[in-house]
């Protein structure tokens, strides 16, 4: 099912004919039902998130942030409801896992694996046999853009825990992933860093990566020029509508 | 208590001087063990695994099962493994009964238990994040898991230290199934045993303190791993 074509989508009505629409979303996701438990389940009709831009998801806590995350990672499949990439379904096991290759998640506490941060940074970047003097220039690069200069041979246990989400998010940015979607960033950085941070998301959006990040700072959508996407008690409130900017936003 | 110690005076010296046969039943213990051990590993840590990671139905069962394993006496194995390996048993033509190979096979199902139950209690007691970590990176359920056991790697080897303490020191699968033939299937446990019946006591103290060598080291090494860990 292709969604971006879908005519009886309720979008349809909302952009006049004559106006140039994107051609494939990278995301979109269509009556997605997922049970968590027996007092919360994220619902969504549609969502479509567009590449090379940066979404921001608040909500208050148990709102469905992570689960949604979660989703968009492929991680999880929804109990209900259609997901397509690029305009392709993904339905199987083996779908999810070969876009996982595509899509990163940063957690809002991240694992950094036993070893040096080299070792946690090559980690993804050998399953994609990025190797050799590559895989070197590219870590080296991520940990620049992360302000770890030089951490590359300290041990990935011994950091304090903003040095672990740095690590985290280079370990993201080092595989060039068309989806980065980060889990609370901003909670472990320092407010010296936060901008440096926010900086380096509008660079990999404009190099065109799609970026979800929760949040609970209203400022920081307007920070990042991203669009806002609210959720409350696992229902889409505000976001993903159809705008000049984003006609295909709600199909 | 004169006796006492003049058989120890003979067992150390007997260490001291590399008595052949001494280190013979040592060498026999040891290898297959150590064999035993390897292949209870390559059993055990994935099955383990696979236990500890998902849920399905039975596998509640498998770990009880698993659990009474651990407990079963090991002349039990060797009676289930002789009818086995025995002439009229189904593996009977193979000729295995009383060589070091129906020995090692013993011990293989008396260790696997043991490394599959350290493993599965190693894996549900990971972090979570782990195995989430290394899927997001691009990594697939195998390699996921791999990545998982070499993050809980001092559990896993303290499974395995384990299994060969278990091993090391057992006597009903060697003696059952190994028969004791000098040079060939004995271990320090079985001559303990019926040497120390003939009056070869020396003899005995000898393998005993080689076993108890044994035995402190590896209890030395699992207080290590569960130090790291």
């Amino acid at each position: 099912m292709d969604l971006n074509r879908s005519e009886n989508s309720s979008c349809a009505r909302h952009f006049p004919e004559d106006k140039a629409v994107p051609v494939d979303p990278l995301l979109a996701l269509r009556n997605i039902e997922i049970k968590r438990s027996n007092t919360f389940t994220l619902k969504i009709d549609a969502l479509v998130l567009q590449p090379a831009r940066i979404y921001v998801l608040t909500g208050p806590n148990g709102s469905g942030k992570s689960t949604l995350l979660q989703l968009l990672s492929m991680l999880i499949a929804p109990d209900q409801g259609d997901v397509s990439f690029s305009g392709n379904p993904v339905r199987t096991g083996s779908d999810r896992k070969r876009l996982r290759r595509q899509i990163t998640l940063v957690e809002q506490t991240p694992y950094l694996f036993h070893g040096t941060v080299y070792d946690n940074l090559a980690f993804g970047l050998r399953l994609r046999d990025v190797r050799g003097d590559l895989q070197r220039e590219r870590i080296i690069k991520a940990l620049k853009i992360a302000r770890l200069d030089g951490f590359e041979n300290c041990s990935a246990k011994a950091l304090s825990g903003g040095e672990v989400s740095r690590v985290a998010l280079a370990r993201a940015l080092v595989l060039q992933p068309k989806v980065l979607l980060l889990d609370e960033p901003a909670a472990g950085l320092d407010a010296d860093i936060l901008p440096i941070f926010e900086d380096c998301l509008k660079k990999s959006a404009e190099s065109g990566t799609m970026i979800v990040l929760s949040s609970h700072d209203d400022e920081q959508a307007r920070r990042l020029d991203a669009e806002s996407l609210q959720l409350d008690s696992g229902r889409l409130a505000r976001g993903g509508e159809a705008s000049e900017d984003n006609p295909v936003a709600c199909l | 208590m004169n006796f006492m110690v003049t058989s120890f005076q003979y067992a150390l010296e007997m260490i001291i001087n590399f008595d052949a046969e001494v280190f013979q039943t040592v060498w026999v213990s040891l290898y297959t063990s150590f064999l035993a051990i390897l292949f209870a590993a390559l059993i055990g840590i994935p099955v383990g695994t696979i236990l500890g990671l998902t849920r399905f139905p039975g596998r509640r069962f498998i770990l009880t099962l698993l659990n009474t394993l651990m407990a079963l006496p090991t002349v039990v194995i060797g009676l289930l493994l002789f009818g086995f390996f025995s002439r009229q048993g189904p593996l009977g033509p193979l000729g295995l009964l009383f060589t070091p190979l129906a020995m090692i096979a013993g011990q293989t199902v008396l260790a696997t238990p043991i490394i599959a139950n350290y493993t599965v209690a190693s894996v549900s007691g990971a972090d979570s994040r782990i195995m989430q970590t290394a899927l997001t990176l691009g990594a697939g359920y195998i390699h996921g898991a791999w990545q998982l056991l070499k993050e809980v790697r001092f559990g896993v080897m303290a499974a395995i230290v384990a299994g060969f303490g278990r091993v090391i020191g057992e006597v009903g699968v060697a003696m059952m199934l190994g028969g004791n033939i000098r040079g060939y299937t004995r271990t320090m446990t079985t001559a303990i045993a019926l040497e120390t019946s003939k009056g070869e006591f020396a003899f005995g103290i000898a393998l005993g303190i080689v076993l108890l060598t044994v035995a402190l080291f590896v209890n030395v090494f699992m207080y290590r791993l569960q130090q790291k860990q």
